[in-house]
């Protein structure tokens, strides 16, 4: 076991080098102390920061839900550094049925600063021109290197990272090969053999030329004309890949117990061992139908979302989930569940309860009004303002253009993102006074969440149609903090699915590393938490995905804690 | 072609003339049968036993779902409860999350799968209940259970659930009362 300080925090940002575009904006003084209607503060930096790549949606029409669906984006550490990487799926650019443009995807390398520099051309990940949809990253082959898979419409790319700053797209030659239109992917360690595979949803059975030939056939409120579907399209299903000792990938759907027998319009993925017990679960987020919920026992999986409470919300009705956060949020020590829903009903936030159970509880955590009107996408939990619990962000944005020709309805095109401060257990909207960066209106999707200024606070990467990337700088108020940064070992199994919890003024926090997250995209993979007053962590327990731990007694807080698990 | 016209005309004037002349009216037609032939009607109304005998046989099908539904989960509850009352803790949890599913199931009519023959009907215009779809009794494309029931059957299920993680006795029979409850108000074991 190895523990030691990687890099002390620095709250002061550092005067942009040349080639990142304009200095980034000074933070404003911290608020510390500062009352509740004020403890937030975001500023979107993408454009001094060098984020700048336009992500291609489509029509302007959006004549079909592949023009509205959007894409994903990742924060990563690809060139072990130990500062954050982004990444940016792209999609294609249409006239009617003519390609204008088949975007290409981005890679930004991070300086630590909150700047980036794109090296996408130097790396090699910009695409084969297909249209890109998620993004989920991780040492997949275990060789100690951060690889990328992208999901498309009618392909996927593994992007193996050779190591030396450029990456070799392999997923043919390991046996990827999915030709549908796939959405949300999470790679995780099903039957716990130390190899990590991948679990990919799948939206719409069409075609590309259903997609370029599409006109808008579905009626709005009998007022508009709008992209036709999910409903009355056929669902794509899910696939599962079963990584070999060879790291090759098979078709292992039917045989773990992961046949899609709804063809349910699969969106958002997200892997967690929800029941802690051990091994790894699968939580897929359905638009328009019931959620899916594959318990892990021993490598065979079984879908029990019906009987658990995570398929429906409280009246039983599948919702139309995007995306999907996990995390305890009431402290208790278990594992909930949020999902993004369509407009004009809300997102749902399911309690864990104990025995790996879920309820609705959205109306009583105050989640129903804030989240009722806005299209929601991308979702996680984070401490924003280091106060020791789980705050929530949501990405929004309609898909029908359409809209803003009809106000009476109180719905727009262009959406705000929303803040939901956790306040003892209950969210409170605090979006209106969390900055600039929740003012401004966007059509919003993939959420990424990572700490890319060094600072010691989450930022989030946001994705946005038929624009660029938006990176919103965390100015809020500075509780302490701990970032730990667990690694393993090259060859001595995933990083995946490893438990941090650390115990600081006698409460105890948890998160787990994932990889596929939120809708359509990947968060930084170290654990970041606030510890409020607490200025030292009485303990941090990691808990690897073999089963061993690593526990460290007394640690300072306002650090990035490397924490190396001894080789099995 | 035109010359020949031409003769012809002088005479056909004349003809038509003297008709009117004469005051000369064509002899009135018979009332047109303006009904639907009774052979499309017959064939209409066979038609029309075929489709209200689908309708009737989807209504018995999906019932027959729920009755094998009702009869597996009556068989695990009495496997459940006698491995509680055993002391068996693991085989109880087992036999209760098997319940659990089941009493889920019926209040989805089925599992995912049937989810899927549902939703393709939907897709083409099948609505068993329209009318008590736009009532809010029924969810969309539900043929027996109704929305009231489905909420109840879905919580009875996680109940069971919850009994299945804490060997819970009590809340297992206040769980499948609920269910028991259910059922009998769909009047589906009876049948």
């Amino acid at each position: 076991m190895i523990a030691r300080l990687v890099a002390p925090a620095a709250g002061v940002l550092l005067a942009l080098a040349a080639g990142c575009g304009e200095a980034l904006p000074p933070a404003p003084p911290a608020a510390a102390g500062a009352p509740a209607a004020a403890r937030f503060a975001f500023t979107d930096i993408a454009p001094q920061a060098g984020l700048a790549r336009i992500t291609r949606a489509g029509r302007p029409g959006k004549d079909h839900l592949l023009d509205s669906a959007g894409t994903g984006v990742a924060l990563l550490d690809c060139d072990a550094d130990g500062r954050l990487d982004a990444f940016v799926v792209n999609g294609w650019h249409l006239d009617g049925a003519q390609v204008l443009e088949r975007g290409r995807h981005a890679l930004y390398r991070g300086r630590g600063d909150g700047a980036f520099e794109d090296v996408t051309d130097a790396a090699g990940v910009g695409g084969a021109g297909d249209w890109g949809c998620g993004v989920a990253a991780a040492d997949q082959d275990g060789d100690g290197h951060t690889d990328i898979l992208v999901t498309s419409f009618g392909s996927l790319a593994l992007y193996r990272n050779r190591g030396d700053g450029t990456f070799t797209d392999v997923a043919a030659g390991v046996g990827l090969l999915s030709p549908a239109w796939n959405t949300g992917a999470a790679f995780f360690d099903a039957e716990g053999d130390g190899d990590l595979d991948l679990y990919v949803a799948g939206y719409i059975d069409c075609t590309l030329d259903d997609v370029l030939s599409a006109r808008r056939t579905l009626d709005w409120k009998g007022k508009e004309l709008v992209a036709f579907g999910p409903f009355g399209l056929p669902g794509a299903p899910d696939v599962f890949f079963r990584q070999g000792p060879d790291g090759r990938h098979a078709d292992a759907t039917d045989e773990a117990g992961f046949r899609d027998k709804a063809l349910g319009f699969g969106l958002g993925v997200r892997a967690l061992d929800h029941d802690d017990d051990g091994d790894t679960d699968v939580y897929v987020a359905n638009d328009s139908d019931p959620n899916y919920l594959y318990r892990n026992e021993g490598g065979a999986f079984s879908d029990v979302a019906f009987w658990c409470g995570a398929a429906f919300d409280a009246n039983g009705a599948a919702q139309a989930s995007m995306g999907v956060a996990a995390g305890d949020a009431d402290g208790d020590g278990l594992t909930d569940l949020f999902c993004t829903h369509f407009s004009e009903d809300h997102s749902t936030f399911y309690r864990q309860l104990p025995g790996g159970l879920f309820e609705d509880a959205t109306v009583p955590v105050g989640l129903r009004e804030p989240t009722y009107m806005p299209l929601s996408w991308g979702t996680a939990f984070a401490d924003l303002d280091a106060d020791a619990d789980l705050d929530l962000v949501v990405v929004n944005g309609h898909i029908y253009p359409q809209v803003d020709a009809h106000p009476e309805f109180g719905m727009r095109y262009l959406q705000t993102p929303l803040l939901l401060e956790n306040v003892g257990g209950r969210f409170r909207d605090a979006s209106a006074q969390a900055g600039p960066g929740f003012a401004s209106a966007r059509a919003g999707r993939g959420l990424a969440v990572g700490d890319v200024d060094g600072d010691g606070d989450p930022d989030l990467l946001m994705s946005q149609m038929d624009g660029p990337p938006v990176l919103l700088r965390n100015d809020s108020a500075p509780g302490a903090w701990l970032i730990v940064d667990a690694r393993v070992p090259p060859g001595d199994g995933p990083l995946v699915g490893t438990r941090v919890s650390v115990t600081a003024g006698g409460r105890t926090q948890q998160r787990d590393v994932a990889s596929g997250d939120s809708y359509l995209s990947s968060h930084d993979p170290r654990t970041h938490f606030g510890l409020g007053a607490a200025e030292r962590a009485e303990e941090v327990l990691v808990r690897w995905p073999d089963g061993t731990q690593t526990r460290l007694a007394d640690v300072p807080a306002r650090q990035v804690l490397r924490v190396e698990k001894a080789r099995g | 072609m035109r010359s020949a016209l031409r003769v012809l005309a002088l005479p056909v004037l004349l003809v038509s003339v003297t008709l009117l002349a004469f005051g000369f009216r064509p002899a009135p037609a018979p009332a047109a049968d303006v009904a639907t032939p009774a052979e499309l009607v017959k064939s209409y109304d066979t038609l029309a036993d075929a489709i209200l005998a689908v309708k009737h046989t989807e209504e018995n099908l999906v019932r027959a779902i729920l009755a094998g539904g009702w009869a597996h989960a009556r068989a695990e509850h009495d496997r459940a409860v006698a491995a509680l009352s055993g002391g068996s803790r693991d085989a109880a949890r087992a036999s209760l999350e098997t319940l659990a599913a089941l009493v889920a199931q019926l209040g989805s009519e089925g599992d995912n799968s049937v989810a899927a023959v549902r939703k393709r009907l939907l897709e083409g215009g099948h609505h068993h209940n329209a009318s008590g779809e736009a009532q809010g009794i029924y969810d969309e494309g539900f043929v027996v259970v109704t929305r009231e029931a489905r909420k109840a059957l879905l919580d009875a299920s996680r109940a069971i659930g919850q009994a299945a993680a804490s060997g819970d006795r009590t809340g297992l029979d206040k769980a499948w009362a609920a269910a028991e409850a259910t059922v009998k108000s769909l009047a589906v074991a009876e049948r």
